[in-house]
């Protein structure tokens, strides 16, 4: 086993997957931008290293952070999620350098990087994908496959970059006109975003769920599932609310693990990865793509199925084989994980940074918090704006939304916007009590935003207090 | 009848009057709201009713009055309590005792006349709260009651028209009994008459001839004494009253210790009880614990008391009502006149008489009050102003016993007119009550959403329709603020700023402990920069200092 790993990250997964090392009694290197240099998983590393000026630029240097790990002794990388950690070039140098990557071999990260390659292995492996198109060609003669390809399959018809993934790159279109206009802009979008302006085509299905399975797999060939996850409530294709396990009819549930664990297998996976499915109506579901990373929602499917992801992640990376079978994951009660931001939902979601001036946070039975804020902290305008995610689990579906419910009432967090009343209007929405959500439920509940800002009561007086502290008198009630 | 029975608000109005009938002896009202308003400058703080509220609950009052008069606008304008809460908040607090509001009749909780449907809006909503309605018109004119009156009937709550009690020419014994008569005629007979004696005239003797006029006349009625100390004679007027019959007499706590308000509860059933008369439902114990409570608090208020302490017997003379001295000396000392009040009270009596005798209680009060210090300031009738001219217009009701000489009518009718009209024709012309036009309400709510920004509540149209600005302003206030009451009166009314380590212990809403610590000021140029510790939570607000008003 490790010693020491570097983590080459920040926030919350860097905290999380350090929690996992320590147990393990391995020591942990940070890394961190001189721009993020108060972060807290700089705090809860057993060393930190700073790789550059930032912001975001040095995070991204592939050669910086694997000086680094040399730098510190570390033995292994994490990558996380985000950054670099599906990036093959990474994992490709990281061994090079003699360091362990954790995470799956640059092959397969390259492969599944790929939207129609890896849509081609599944397509060899009889695995069902929705219909696409190979890379388009492009001007003409791309218009002309997209042209054709509409007439086969009517629309919408969804235009992906080839390099994107969790829902990036993606672009939705209605009719002919659409199409044409947004072959250029999504070459135009892919090639700005990933550096590849390589697009494809795939039929949209109307209002589909998101249901994606967790799988573990290591260098002996053994995969295993950690069942189904729902993550059907996305904002502009970006998970919002996560849901283990997917609530599928109990065959369907069957088959959609099985496919996962027949595509890992297919694509000679290693480590811990996340086979995404699209289900229709009728209960048909097509492979989305692989996501070759620890994944923010993984919190879910540890709630319902006891395993430690990130840990199991460490030993495979270590060349140990899976420490449990398939027939030792026993599957108990919901996890429903949220995505706690400084944004404010009521202008489009717009990033809220700032000082976080009060912070409380629920506790109790069934709830798990992977934060990465303290009070006292200046949210840096360079980073994503995740706060803290909220896991919580109930041994029924009642007890999960009930405890959800409690857990973001018990939160206390001033100086900076957060999504949580936002999620506070979904808890209560009868529709999501109801598991009646697929893909487009955000879109369809638009009264979620209509919702009252409460400053906290004491916050509001202690104003006033101030007030009435400056001015010498209190000029609501007497004249100076 | 057990002597553990009380009445409580779970009574229908008749068998609180059954009760009432059957009842020996007398029963107390604390009137919290008038000691506030003449003793106090209306500032006694939510805080401070809320803390004594469980001893007075228990002291077996008839009622506590705490809302109507000027409550409701000072409630909005220097409390920053919304007067709907403040009654929520009350009546959770006291859940046995009636709660009683005084209200001005057609001038409701104001100074001039509303239409009808703001009348009977505001009466329905209040009376979900308010149990006792104390109705009155300052010219005794008994159709300026029947809106309430009839609201309040429809609410099925307790009516106590009352009749304005003052002394002098024309106020005699039949005059009364005549409005007694016109009052009952209008509203029924299942009522309690109510005799305001709002400038604390007339000796006991008096008060006991009036008293007994009434009981021959009206055998069956109930009858209530509401009376001021100011010439501290109040004491000996109540137990003159309830010798002769009076039911129901209001007092203060001793613990207030008022002089222009009420006279103290304890006094009055120490004396009462050497003259054999009891009051069925008082526990004295709580009573005197409440006292004990407010004497503390009343150090609170003492900036608020009136700067001239001690009886006043020559309220005999300027008859200003008890419950308009506080507000009336603020005034003065705004003006500058404080050193000349004694002039202004000379003149108070002067206009007393030449403006027909009539009953110097609100809005007559204000008006007769604003009369005397503009005579002083400038000049006799020199300056009138337009709430005069509306009560020489007779736009509330007609003098009753005698009009002004003629020339008040030119001084005052014809200042700034710019017709050349002259005082009679313009008597001719416009004199005698107006029929209002209906307010609004679509119009008013979309007004006020508009200024919100959101959707307004009943509650909150109702005060906007009665104070537009002032309920605004407050409804901005609280969506800045909060639930203000909730502070301690010694920090709402804190001067010269806090100490550095100043600690501010109060509850939220819910009865929950939180904590406010001064931590630091600092002032760079005209910011201030207040550090607190909120709940051990460190906070910083900057304050402009040039900043008075509450910004929209």
């Amino acid at each position: 086993m490790f010693k020491k790993i570097l983590i080459a990250n920040r926030g919350e997964i860097a905290i999380r997957i350090m929690r996992s090392a320590q147990e393990l009694g391995i020591k942990t290197v940070a890394v961190y931008e001189e721009t993020d240099k108060t972060a807290m998983h700089i705090m809860r590393a057993d060393e930190a290293f700073c790789i550059g000026s930032g912001p975001r630029k040095d995070y991204l240097n592939i050669e910086r952070i694997i000086n680094a790990a040399k730098a510190t002794g570390a033995e292994a990388i994490h990558p996380g999620y985000g950054f670099l950690a599906e990036n093959p070039n990474f994992s490709k140098r990281c061994t090079e350098a003699g360091l362990a990557f954790i995470g799956p071999p640059p092959e397969v990260i390259s492969a599944m990087g790929s939207k129609v390659i890896a849509r081609g292995i599944m397509t060899d492996a009889n695995i069902p994908v929705i219909a696409g198109t190979p890379v388009l060609p492009g001007g003409d003669a791309g218009k002309e496959a997209a042209l054709q390809f509409a007439e086969r399959n009517g629309f919408p018809i969804m235009i992906k970059a080839v390099a994107g993934g969790g829902g990036r790159g993606i672009r939705a279109v209605k009719d002919l006109n659409e199409l044409i206009r947004g072959l250029e802009l999504a070459r135009s979008e892919a090639r700005m975003a990933f550096g590849n302006d390589e697009i494809y085509l795939e039929k949209g299905l109307p209002s589909p769920r998101h249901v994606e399975v967790q799988i573990l797999a290591d260098e002996y060939g053994n995969v295993i599932h950690l069942g189904t996850r729902n993550c059907s409530i996305q904002r502009r294709h970006q998970k919002m609310v996560e849901i283990a396990p997917a609530s599928l009819p109990g065959l369907i549930q069957e088959q959609i693990c099985q496919t996962a664990t027949e595509a890992a297998k297919a694509a000679h996976y290693v480590n811990a990865g996340t086979v995404e499915f699209l289900l229709d109506a009728e209960e048909r579901y097509y492979f989305l793509e692989v996501n070759t990373r620890i994944q923010v929602e993984h919190t879910i499917s540890e709630m319902i199925t006891g395993i430690d992801i990130v840990r199991e992640q460490i030993r495979i990376a270590s060349g140990k084989a899976l420490s449990f079978s398939q027939r030792d994951i026993h599957f108990r009660g919901y996890a429903i994980e949220i995505r706690i931001n400084a944004e404010d939902p009521k202008t489009n979601f717009m990033a809220s940074p700032g000082v976080i001036q009060i912070y409380q946070s629920p506790g109790g039975h069934g709830i798990r918090l992977d934060g990465a804020v303290y009070q006292g902290y200046e949210i840096p305008r360079y980073y994503d704006s995740m706060l803290v995610k909220l896991t919580v689990y109930g041994f029924t579906w009642k007890e999960v939304v009930d405890r959800l419910r409690r857990a973001l009432d018990g939160f206390g967090i001033a100086g900076v916007k957060t999504t949580i009343p936002f999620y506070k209007q979904i808890v209560n929405d009868p529709d999501f009590i109801e598991q009646r959500f697929d893909t487009s439920y955000i879109e369809t509940h638009p009264h979620l935003l209509e919702y009252q800002e409460n400053v906290p009561e004491m916050e509001k007086l202690a104003s006033l207090v101030a007030e009435i502290n400056a001015l010498g008198h209190n000029p609501y009630a007497e004249s100076p | 009848m057990s002597q553990r029975e009380r009445i409580t608000p779970k009574m229908k109005s008749r068998e609180v009057l059954d009760f009432l009938h059957s009842s020996p002896g007398y029963f107390l009202t604390n009137n919290e709201r008038d000691v506030s308003q003449s003793d106090f400058k209306g500032r006694i703080m939510p805080h401070t009713t809320l803390k004594v509220a469980p001893y007075r609950d228990e002291s077996g009052y008839f009622a506590f009055e705490i809302s109507g008069g000027a409550s409701v606008h000072v409630d909005l304008l220097r409390k920053q309590i919304n007067p709907f809460e403040k009654l929520r908040l009350i009546r959770k607090a006291m859940p046995n005792t009636l709660l009683q509001a005084v209200c001005r009749g057609r001038n409701l909780f104001g100074y001039r006349p509303y239409p009808d449907n703001v009348i009977r809006q505001a009466v329905r909503l209040f009376s979900r709260y308010v149990d006792v309605w104390r109705v009155y018109d300052f010219l005794n004119h008994i159709p300026n009651l029947k809106v309430v009156a009839e609201e309040v009937q429809k609410a099925g709550k307790i009516l106590m028209p009352s009749i304005c009690f003052s002394t002098g020419r024309g106020h005699t014994d039949e005059f009364y009994l005549g409005k007694v008569e016109e009052i009952l005629s209008t509203v029924g007979e299942d009522v309690i008459l109510g005799i305001k004696n709002h400038s604390a005239v007339g000796s006991p003797a008096r008060i006991a001839s009036l008293v007994r006029a009434l009981r021959d006349s009206f055998p069956g009625l109930l009858l209530s004494y509401h009376g001021h100390n100011t010439d501290g004679n109040d004491l000996s007027r109540m137990i003159a009253a309830v010798t002769e019959g009076v039911k129901i007499v209001e007092v203060a706590d001793h613990g207030y210790g008022g002089m222009f308000s009420q006279a103290p509860a304890l006094s009055l059933i120490q004396s009462l009880h050497d003259y054999g008369i009891k009051s069925p439902c008082l526990k004295v114990h709580p009573l005197v614990e409440a006292s004990d409570i407010l004497r503390r608090e009343r150090r609170l208020y003492e900036r608020f008391e009136t700067p001239y302490r001690g009886f006043d017997p020559t309220v005999k003379r300027h008859k200003l009502t008890g419950g308009a001295a506080s507000m009336a000396f603020e005034q003065a000392e705004k003006l500058g006149l404080l050193e000349r009040v004694h002039e202004v009270f000379d003149d108070l009596s002067k206009v007393n008489i030449e403006l027909g005798n009539i009953w110097s209680v609100t809005p007559g009060s204000q008006i007769l009050w604003t009369t005397a210090v503009n005579n002083v300031l400038h000049g006799r009738y020199e300056k009138p102003s337009d709430d005069l001219k509306r009560l020489l217009l007779g736009r509330y009701g007609p003098f009753p016993f005698y009009d002004p000489q003629e020339w008040i009518y030119e001084k005052v009718l014809e200042y700034q007119r710019t017709d050349g009209k002259k005082w009679y024709q313009i008597l001719d012309d416009e004199a005698g009550i107006q029929q209002l036009a209906e307010e609004n309400f679509d119009a008013k709510r979309q007004q006020l959403e508009r200024e919100l920004k959101r959707s307004a509540t009943e509650e909150e149209l109702c005060l906007y329709v009665q104070f537009p600005r002032d309920a605004l302003e407050y409804f901005r206030f609280e969506e800045q603020f909060g639930k203000t009451w909730l502070l301690p009166p010694d920090v709402w009314f804190k001067r010269g700023g806090f100490e550095d380590g100043t600690r501010i212990t109060l509850p939220d809403y819910d009865g929950k402990t939180h904590y406010i610590d001064l931590v630091s000021t600092r002032r760079s140029g005209d910011v201030a920069h207040t550090s607190l510790l909120v709940d051990y939570h460190f906070q910083t607000y900057s304050t402009a200092l040039r900043t008075k008003k509450l910004q929209p």
